[in-house]
């Protein structure tokens, strides 16, 4: 059984995430602490740049949005199977090179077909 | 002493947010707590000694199946979402069945032996570095997984656009 | 590994029990969640980077599966105009 590990050299990173809480907290705290405490129906608005808002916040979406949203997930995973072979390439040698060139000619039919059916059109 | 103190912390961590993922009414607030929730589950990972699947439990997880949870949230419609009841009727049903899960998995995780050691010692991985070791293994004991993994993605692609595009078409 | 059988667990409940189709969609990357966890805090007990790489196809699944599963659940939102799943009765198109 081996001991418990313990990642120094990530040390930093929870540094800056404690200070980032820390701020984030002390700003609000701060606000409210020293703002002026006078509210008026304009204020209480939403705030779109200026104009009155109007209608609903909350629409629905377009179906685009999740189709981009989908294929972006799908060459994010294709991206993190590239990555190790990346780092271990001059390792390895040719047979995981024609390995990796069929992994990409694969998502690359599907990426041709989303193609074909417009997935990228807008409208 | 100090990585059981961080191990406490993620363990509840993980547990009060899961809990708070699978009961809040508003889904919006649901997809938020997750994040923080895989947030905490890649750190765990840091303290596995898996600095490259923290990353791409960041990268996959909460960088694309969250906006994907998110964009199926806003195109259906949540406003009346929050005023029904969240549960089904049959919940206590349910319930039950997760505890008696519970109690199966945890009576056998007491008989659990510890199988026979690897080769792939902390000290190992620290030269060698967590990425290539493996990349490595996956790329000459693992390659037709790795094919069939592609495949997977191929039909994701198609079988998501199939049920994604009907309404355009017609 | 008892905290990856309470995520597990807590996937359970919400998956048997939650009203809107999403949230258990949630719950099921909650439950793959809980098997990552194990299989990764195994593999480093063990000293074994084979979990790992479980884990990494679990990862490339679990996202095909999510995109194909909120894909149905869209079709079905078309269709049907609601996300709950008890009134989802009927398997006619």
């Amino acid at each position: 059984m081996p001991g418990t590990y313990l990642p120094s050299e990530y040390l930093p990173v929870l540094i800056f995430i404690l200070v980032a809480i820390a701020f984030g907290i002390g700003a609000l705290l701060i606000g409210t602490v020293f703002r002026l405490k006078k509210q008026y129906f304009e204020k209480l608005m939403p705030y779109e740049s200026g104009i009155t808002p109007k209608g609903e916040p909350r629409y629905r979406f377009s179906i685009r949005f999740y189709i981009i949203a989908m294929l972006f997930v799908i060459f994010d995973v294709e991206a993190i199977f590239i990555y190790p072979w990346a780092v271990v390439f001059d390792k390895i040698g040719m047979y995981a090179f024609i390995e990796m060139v069929i992994f990409i000619v694969i998502l690359f039919i599907g990426y041709i077909y989303a193609w074909r059916k417009d997935a990228f059109q807008w409208d | 002493m100090l990585p059981e103190l961080f191990f406490v912390y993620f363990a509840f961590a993980i547990i009060l947010l899961s809990i708070l993922v699978v009961t809040r009414k508003n889904p919006v607030h649901s997809v938020l707590w997750m994040l923080l929730l895989f947030f905490h589950i890649a750190s765990l990972y840091l303290f596995l000694n898996a600095e490259f699947m923290a990353l791409i439990q960041m990268i996959v997880y909460a960088g694309g199946i969250l906006v994907l949870f998110l964009f199926a949230i806003l195109l259906v419609n949540i406003k009346e979402e929050i005023r029904i009841t969240r549960f089904i009727g049959a919940w206590p049903t349910g319930l039950t069945f997760a505890i008696g899960i519970f109690i199966v998995i945890f009576v056998s995780i007491k008989s659990f032996v510890l199988g026979q050691q690897g080769t792939y010692t902390i000290d190992f991985i620290k030269k060698e570095s967590h990425t290539k070791a493996l990349g490595k293994l996956l790329y000459t004991d693992f390659l037709y997984p790795f094919e069939i993994a592609s495949l997977i993605l191929l039909v994701a692609i198609i079988g998501a656009i199939i049920l994604a595009k009907r309404r355009i078409k017609s | 590994m008892v905290l990856s059988t309470a995520v597990f667990t807590i996937g359970v409940f919400g998956f048997l029990s939650r009203k809107n189709i999403i949230i258990i969609f949630m719950s099921i990357e909650l439950m793959l969640n809980a098997v990552n966890i194990n299989l990764i805090s195994l593999s480093h007990y063990l000293q074994d980077l084979r979990g790992q790489i479980l884990a990494f196809f679990v990862i490339a699944v679990a996202a095909a599966e999510a995109a194909i599963g909120l894909a149905i659940v869209i079709a079905l939102f078309r269709n049907k105009a609601t996300a709950h799943v008890d009134e989802i009765h009927e398997m006619k198109g």
